[in-house]
């Protein structure tokens, strides 16, 4: 006879908790090794072209990253609000709102110069994407509202809008639910690897400035004690209201961000399917990183080589494509069970005692 | 009326030497308890002595770490938490646990033994009317109890325990939400379920309601029996006395300074608690610089509603505040403290401190928005970190490194922490809020001479502690606060503890002075 018992850790070290991270992911591996094992493949045959297909070749690498931008900007829009306990689940619709506002623009307003066109077209976007973002806020702040289940909510209404005009005016000359394709002046240059553009740029550029904001600044500083105790930051004398209310405004920007740099820099017009769930595979990437910036980037690329790895695995394997998917899950799962690790020791007792 | 204690009457329930301690701290100490058929039996003491902990293990939460409890006579162990219930012990909470979306009556029937798997409502609100009929109380059993009013719950609570036929009925504090009336009521009822042969244990702080219900009292002070007296033997005096303790004379130098203009002013404040009754009810009272003004009283009489109002973390229903000349009431927490009036806030882990971010983030707490710690929307940080360092110094707070989580801080240095960041401030108002509580000796030490200095130099200090010794070594005037209000506010002296029990507990100045006259 044994026994199971939790003990209370007293505190995780970063390095503990990066190690229960990595635990974490191992576990998810291994657990969705045996669902690619059931399928009758060999997983780490399997596993090995994965990485093959992402890194084994110029092209690989580089369709990677680009699959990794959307992800990081994503994946940066939840873990702002995290960090201030707040969840934003919407980061799909955010993207989405961020696009057709965009987009509205391209269609509809003039043609002007790149460097103009371009600089717009982010506002615009993410403008669009605070836009979204501050319904469930206002909610939240107003009316108590779990932003859990209004984010995610108008994820659907935002595609829907989407959908709306779609199939209405903006359906394109050969009948099919997209635009017409964007001119080259809202198109985001290329910079010399493969597809890659300059949304990649971009999304580092970002982290950088996010990096600074919250370690160097005063909103930084009221953004760190909000996110420790709304208690303590409300006895510091922060408006937590209008914190909140800011927070979230910031982290809808940042994924309607994702949404113009998917349809200026990949797909040159805005269809029904811009986004293969970056606004949730975000959260994965937030709550992997911890919701530290540059930890996000590393984050962001392995989720990408998850995601381009089920392509892959789907056609040279004959693999269903939900591989991907279940891993994904697996590892959210493995995560959010590895939470438990970080509050609690296990300690194993043997005897009947 | 037979009198109830006459000795045919069969014995409920024996505790003998119960002894329990959370970690180091012990908070029942070898505790005698009986309780009789037909009995009234109040528990009686400030919070912190050890009532709810003690009634917990009658009732199997807890389970003792030593001594024997006898129910009906019978040795008895609680291997799970519902056997209380099922041989006949029911405990009224606090708080109470009742489901708010369902009707009454399908709170009565949830969780009871009888319940088959078809239930047949018309029989169950049959057999409750009866039990309503039997105490005679009557409650709309269709209600739902979230559109009932505190009162009404309570009784419901009250109801849900006796169709469970318990023998002993425990209620907790039941009148601290309750209005006059709706209290009034309650003993009522109390009285009538004792006189058909249950036992109740009312656990209270509130002497006027020992003296209406209770046959007999058992005092307990900082997690020890003091004694337990029979109520028509005792005198409101005598029982206050047991439950505050004796004066120590832990002598604090109190020198002569120069009293100030009025610092804080406070005009006929109304404030209501997060259960949306009112906590602070028409108090008015002011500071001056260079005093120290306690207040005294028992956990919950609206305390801390005032501090949170008096620095803006807590709306005022009505009235006014003025700090300084200037009406401050609707001023925000961020205002109040540009212009100087500091908190320490009782809840040092949870509102004193961010508790995982680093000490020095929390030491410049106050005083990151001032220019020369950074320019426009930028922070110095290695200003910002030298300043941290010189309190740390400054108040010789030990500390591994700046870096640290603050909740790794034991209660003294995070004490010391909150202390150094308001003192350095330089404030015209602190508000000290259960200032020592929790800490050891060399720490309350270093605390109490910080408030006196604080004193000293002409500020004006709120001091709401719990501690006689802290009340009395420290304040120039002393207010007891019971139900939102002051029951007397005088010059430190003028009172003995004795009169001040009686104050916490309801009478006024006059009648306390009266009292102490009778005897």
């Amino acid at each position: 006879m044994y026994k199971v018992k939790l003990e209370q850790r007293e505190r995780v070290s970063n390095k503990q908790e990066l190690f229960i991270t990595l635990y974490a992911i191992g576990v998810a591996l291994a657990l969705s090794g045996i669902f690619i094992a059931l399928n009758g493949v060999n997983p780490f045959v399997a596993f090995w072209k994965v990485l093959l297909s992402s890194f084994g070749s110029t092209y690989g690498i580089s369709e990677t990253l680009l699959k990794a931008v959307p992800l990081m900007f994503t994946g940066l829009s939840v873990a702002i609000a995290l960090n201030s306990k707040i969840w934003n689940i919407g980061a799909e619709g955010q993207l989405y709102f961020g696009a057709i506002v965009a987009t509205a623009f391209v269609l509809h307003g003039p043609v002007l110069p790149t460097p103009i066109m371009l600089t717009i077209l982010l506002v615009l976007g993410a403008v669009g994407g605070a836009f979204w973002a501050s319904i469930p806020a206002f909610l939240k702040i107003k009316f108590k509202m779990n932003e859990v289940i209004s984010t995610l909510l108008l994820n659907y209404v935002a595609m829907n809008i989407a959908d709306y005009f779609l199939f209405g005016s903006w359906k394109g000359p050969d009948n099919f639910p997209y635009t017409v394709e964007f001119p080259i002046q809202a198109r985001l240059p290329k910079i010399g690897f493969g597809r890659l553009h300059l949304g990649i740029v971009i999304a580092l550029l970002l982290v950088v400035v996010i990096y600074v904001i919250i370690n160097y600044t005063k909103t930084g500083y009221k953004l760190r004690l909000t996110g420790s105790s709304l208690k303590a930051a409300k006895y510091a004398g922060i408006d937590i209201k209008k914190m909140m209310f800011a927070v979230f405004l910031f982290s809808g920007a940042l994924a309607g961000l994702a949404g113009v740099i998917q349809v200026t820099g990949i797909e040159y017009k805005l269809h029904q399917h811009i986004s293969s769930g970056y606004g949730y595979t975000g959260i994965i990437v937030a709550w992997l990183a911890r919701s530290n910036p540059f930890v996000i980037v590393i984050f962001a690329l392995f989720l990408s080589v998850l995601l381009k790895g089920a392509d892959s695995l789907q056609i040279a394997m004959h693999l269903p494509a939900a591989v991907g998917t279940v891993t994904q899950a697996l590892i959210l799962f493995a995560i959010l069970g590895s939470e438990l690790f970080k509050n609690y020791k296990i300690k194993f007792l043997w005897g009947n005692k | 009326m037979e009198t109830k204690l006459n000795s045919n009457k069969k014995s409920l329930v024996q505790m003998h030497n119960i002894t329990k301690s959370f970690f180091e701290n012990v908070v029942n100490s070898n505790i005698d308890f009986s309780l009789q058929e037909g009995e009234i039996h109040a528990l009686l003491g400030e919070n912190g002595a050890g009532k709810t902990t003690l009634m917990n293990m009658l009732t199997g939460v807890y389970s003792p770490d030593s001594g024997d409890i006898f129910f009906k006579g019978e040795k008895t162990v609680f291997t799970f938490p519902g056997k209380a219930l099922q041989i006949g012990i029911g405990m009224v909470h606090q708080r109470f646990s009742l489901v708010g979306n369902l009707t009454v009556l399908e709170n009565l029937i949830l969780g009871h033994p009888d319940n088959k798997f078809v239930l047949d409502m018309q029989k169950k609100r049959k057999i409750i009317n009866t039990y309503m009929d039997q105490y005679d109380f009557h409650i709309d059993l269709d209600a739902i109890i979230n559109e009932l009013p505190i009162g009404v719950r309570q009784k419901v609570e009250i109801l849900k325990m006796l169709v469970r036929d318990v023998d002993v009925l425990i209620v907790d504090e039941p009148t601290t939400v309750l209005t006059k009336q709706e209290a009034d009521n309650l003993m009522d009822i109390l009285k009538k379920i004792s006189n058909s042969g249950k036992g109740i244990i009312f656990i209270t702080h509130k002497m006027a309601e020992v003296f209406k219900i209770a046959d007999k009292i058992t005092i307990l002070r900082k997690g020890e029996k003091i004694n337990t007296v029979i109520t028509k033997e005792t005198t409101a005096r005598e029982l206050a006395r047991m439950m505050v303790g004796k004066e120590s004379d832990t002598a604090f130098v109190r020198p002569k300074v120069e009293k100030f203009e009025d610092r804080v002013v406070v005009k006929n404040l109304f404030v209501n608690s997060d259960k949306k009754v009112l906590a602070v009810k028409d108090l008015s009272f002011s500071v001056k610089g260079g005093e120290v003004l306690g207040i005294s009283g028992v956990t919950g009489n609206g305390q801390i509603e005032l501090a949170d109002a008096l620095t803006g973390n807590r709306e005022v229903i009505r009235g006014k505040i003025f700090y300084k000349k200037v009406d401050v009431t609707n001023f925000p927490p961020v205002k109040r403290i540009d212009l100087g009036i500091s908190y320490i806030p009782g809840d040092r882990i949870n509102v004193g401190v961010a508790g995982s971010r680093s000490v020095w983030e929390n030491l410049i707490m106050k005083i990151y928005r001032l220019p020369e710690f950074g320019k426009r929307l930028l922070l110095n940080n290695r200003k910002l970190k030298e300043y941290a360092k010189k309190i740390i110094k400054k108040y010789d707070i030990a500390l591994p490194g700046i870096d640290l989580p603050a909740l790794l801080l034991s209660g003294g240095n995070l004490q010391k922490v909150i202390i150094g960041r308001e003192m350095e401030r330089d404030c015209g108002l602190y508000i000290c809020v259960y200032p020592t509580r929790g800490l050891d000796v060399g720490a309350t030490e270093f605390v109490r001479q910080s408030i006196l200095k604080l004193r000293n130099e002409g500020k004006a200090v709120i001091l709401i502690s719990g501690d006689f010794d802290e009340i009395f070594g420290l304040s120039d005037r002393i207010g007891v606060m019971f139900e939102g209000n002051f029951t007397g506010v005088f010059e430190n002296g003028k009172h003995s503890l004795e009169e001040i029990g009686l104050m916490m507990s309801g009478h006024t100045e006059a009648e306390a002075a009266k009292e102490m006259a009778n005897v």
